[in-house]
């Protein structure tokens, strides 16, 4: 293949991607829009609070906030607020949804990244694993790992590892982002959040790393039968080489969709993890807004989530072809 | 009345137990108390969110304060006269300054009451409603004038229904979009340092406060929205206070058995548990088959079960809380014992059979969830089917107070007086507004009544009154009673000095760390 060529399809295959994404963000905006407001429950009680209001207030309230206005009227001044790159205004924080959102993003991309990253690794190691003895008595262990993580809610889990770890072994924080006692500065700060980090990453990886041990499996099982590996093999390559630079490089494919797969998956996750542990992240402000009926901000990050699906799952795509070189667009 | 009795010694033991804690109040160190959810600003005078009141109580101040007993004291005000037709009130203020070191004056009170609270403060209103003016004759002297007696008024001008904010900063302003509010500026024990959303609010001691300093050096609220995660935080110390509002019950005993943890239990703010019955509803509409219903419910055994024995069964329309709005003689727990048979009797009485009823609750409390798995058994062994409806918050509140429901369980709160909480309940009301009558119940003698003891300041008259509405509501049942609450709070064993006040949120100026 013509490295040139190839790149060029790809940047124009990118962009036509991109451009259809468009209409689909619109959809997600209205389905988002229409499934939030037709929830039974009004944002106006959550937003004057427990007291007996007289009804002008909350007419006022009501008036103020914009939701006096008839549903397509709400639905066609949201989308035009939208395209000009305006989230709203918080109901219940009175701030814009975007400053809200940004504030807390950094936090939760920090959470998922770092995520993504170890339940992949340690997911590929534990099925490269099973896959070179199968049916031995590490890959059951591994299946019978990939089956409990698969099956334990993260919110559960999320609670069992702060009972072992943080209130029995006294190992590490319960919850929180970082030490409120102590100010740490420079390195000391960097140390204290990654042990922050520990729990709530390993609650919200279990599930992910599971599905990533079966695949890993299964995909290098099959691979490892091919005709290409035999042929390896007897040109005398070491197994380590056969196996990881021609075994997996062929069996990354349904890893990699899988990591877009379950990007939406780790997001609503988040939302449960972050608030067992008290992590002060998007997922956490997604869980308030739905109580508190803040829909601006609901709606803001159900946004935010919709877009960043349909953006990893393009890059999902482009890395196909980064991986195997016959895929082409 | 034996029964109130030992509440009522109960709530004093509390009371007076952290008076004795060890050793000498030490000034320094940092506590770190638990909001379960953010604020989402921190003006505790255009809100009456608890996690806002909740910091605002230690960084605001207000012209009175309610002690334990909810006892009014002075705060801002140094003293009030009030004329002898309980029309006007007089208060003279101290030497107080803000945090940015401005002094306190009245014409910061005139502009808080008239700018910020009258419009935007849920509670205050009530009270704003009932005054004719407020004036600023000097800046010592904040006048109040009424329109006609209102005995809770007192009540009504506490930190977290009057907190004092500084006019120089909010005239000529949205009080709603003020920037301050996310940097609040007030003349309490502690004052504002820092705010992280979704993680903390540091405060610190304000050295120039008017009253005696506070003892700790900063206080951190944390938030933990996960109620299990809270317990966790006060066992592995990363947290020193949970009040009861956060604490998840199932946890009290193993805080119990922490040796470092101190467990309280008490009455705080009154809080009492009802059961709302629909009075339009064709056969709830029969007193008879109200009686029936509260026959049949077995409330020690919500108490016990559904509530970890953290509640009293209640005996009147207006709890255990205030000792002059309760008649021993029309007590509910004699007149209406656990008796499915009377029950029984009462439906055939009322030619009631095969009846199905709605029992709508806030599926978000848990102790609810309990109490109706109990109740629907109750009501079975008489006839009566439940159809429970756990459902979210704010369509509960649309339903109940719309009408829409048969039974539901609720839960109200009075700080300080009846009338503020609890005669809303009682008095004849339209559907449609939430958090009053929810039953549809109207009696003329009763809305008289209440009208006239919530105008009187003499609680030996207002007494009087209580007990013949008592009589009424004893007999018409138009809710069911089923327990007052016993509040809780866990906090690090060697925090000192908490609980001083009506309100667990309020007096942190107090608490210092000992040994």
């Amino acid at each position: 293949m013509s490295g040139a060529r190839g790149s060029k399809a790809l940047g124009a295959y990118a962009l036509e991607r991109l451009l259809n994404a468009v209409p689909l963000v619109l959809g997600v905006i209205v389905v988002n829009f229409l499934l939030v407001s037709l929830a039974p429950g009004d944002p106006v009680t959550a937003l004057i609070g427990e007291y007996p209001a007289p009804p002008d207030y909350v007419e006022r309230v009501r008036a103020q906030y914009g939701l006096d206005a008839a549903l397509p009227e709400r639905l066609l001044r949201y989308l035009g607020s939208v395209v000009r790159g305006d989230l709203g205004f918080s109901f219940a924080n009175r701030q814009p949804v975007a400053t809200l959102v940004i504030e807390r993003l950094g936090r939760t991309l920090l959470l998922m990244l770092t995520t993504v990253v170890f339940a992949t690794a340690v997911g590929i190691v534990l099925g490269v694993w099973a896959a070179r003895r199968p049916h031995s008595a590490v890959d059951r262990g591994a299946t019978g790992f990939a089956l409990a993580g698969y099956s334990i809610p993260e919110f559960w889990l999320g609670q069992i590892l702060i009972l072992i770890f943080a209130v029995g072994l006294g190992w590490l924080p319960a919850g929180g982002f970082r030490s409120i006692r102590a100010d740490y500065a420079g390195w000391a700060a960097v140390v204290d959040q990654a042990r922050h980090m520990v729990l709530p990453m390993l609650a919200l990886s279990f599930r992910y790393m599971a599905i990533t041990t079966r695949l890993t499996r299964a995909s290098l099982l099959e691979v490892m039968n091919a005709d290409y590996i035999l042929a390896s093999r007897a040109r005398g390559l070491s197994e380590r080489r056969v196996l990881w630079e021609h075994g997996l490089r062929a069996a990354a494919l349904p890893i990699i969709t899988v990591i877009g797969y379950n990007f939406g998956f780790i997001v609503a996750g988040s939302a449960l993890v972050e608030t067992v542990f008290g992590w002060p992240g998007v997922g956490r402000l997604m869980y308030d807004s739905i109580f508190t009926r803040d829909y601006p901000v609901l709606l803001g990050i159900l946004l935010l989530v919709s877009v960043s699906v349909i953006l990893v799952n393009l890059l999902t795509d482009v890395a196909y072809a980064l991986f195997d070189p016959r895929v082409r667009y | 009345m034996s029964r109130l009795l030992v509440v009522l010694a109960c709530l004093a033991a509390f009371v007076a137990a952290p008076a004795l804690a060890q050793g000498t109040p030490t000034p320094g160190g940092t506590a770190i108390v638990v909001l379960g959810s953010d604020p989402e600003h921190l003006n505790a005078g255009i809100s009456t969110g608890y996690p806002i009141g909740a910091v605002g109580a230690s960084l605001y101040s207000a012209l009175v304060y309610q002690d334990a007993d909810g006892v009014v004291h002075g705060e801002l005000a140094e003293g009030w006269t009030v004329s002898d037709d309980n029309l006007v009130y007089t208060f003279t203020l101290r030497d107080a300054t803000f945090h940015d070191g401005a002094p306190v004056t009245a014409a910061d009170v005139v502009h808080t009451m008239e700018s910020i609270l009258g419009p935007n403060h849920g509670r205050f209103q009530r009270a704003f409603n009932e005054m004719a003016s407020i004036e600023a004759p000097d800046a010592r002297t904040v006048v109040i004038t009424l329109n006609r007696p209102y005995a809770p008024l007192l009540g009504l001008l506490t930190v977290f229904d009057a907190p004092i904010l500084p006019k120089h900063l909010y005239e000529g302003t949205d009080p709603l979009a003020n920037p301050v509010n996310d940097a609040p500026v007030g003349s309490g024990p502690f004052r504002f340092v820092e705010w992280v959303r979704g993680e903390r609010v540091v405060l610190e001691r304000f050295d120039d406060y008017f009253l005696e300093n506070a003892l700790l050096d900063r206080l951190i609220y944390r938030v933990v929205p996960q109620d299990v995660a809270r317990s966790t935080a006060i066992e592995v110390g990363e947290a020193d206070l949970v009040w009861g509002f956060y604490m998840p019950t199932s946890d009290l005993a193993r805080l119990e058995a922490n040796p470092d943890v101190a467990v309280w239990k008490g009455l705080t703010i009154p809080s009492l548990y009802f059961m709302f019955v629909n009075n339009e509803h064709p056969q709830l509409g029969d007193a008879r088959v109200r009686q029936a219903i509260m026959h049949a419910i077995d409330r020690e055994q919500i108490v016990e079960q559904a509530q970890g024995g953290l509640g009293e069964v209640a005996g009147g329309p207006f709890g255990a809380g205030f000792r002059y709005a309760y008649s021993e003689a029309t007590d509910y727990r004699s007149l209406y014992p656990h008796d499915p048979e009377r029950a029984r009797e009462l439906l055939a009485e009322a030619g009631v059979s095969d009846l199905t009823l709605r029992f709508v609750y806030d599926s978000a409390r848990g102790a609810f969830a309990a109490a109706a798995e109990i109740m629907r058994d109750n009501l079975r062994q008489v006839g009566i089917t439940l159809d429970v409806q756990p459902v979210e918050r704010s369509v509960m509140v649309e339903r109940v107070y719309g009408r829409d429901y048969d039974l539901t369980l609720q839960s109200f709160t009075s700080s300080g007086d009846p009338a503020i909480g609890y005669h809303r309940i009682y008095l004849t009301a339209a559907p449609g507004t939430n958090f009053v009558n929810a039953t549809g119940y109207s009696n003329a003698d009763v809305d008289r009544i209440l009208t006239e003891a919530a105008g009187l300041a003499d609680q030996d008259a207002r007494a009087a009154l209580y007990a013949e509405a008592m009589a009424i509501l004893a007999e018409d049942l138009p809710t069911l009673p089923i327990f007052d609450e016993l509040s809780t709070q866990a906090s690090t064993a060697n925090l000192n000095g908490l609980l001083q006040r009506l309100d667990q949120r309020d007096g942190l100026e107090f608490a210092w760390f000992g040994n």
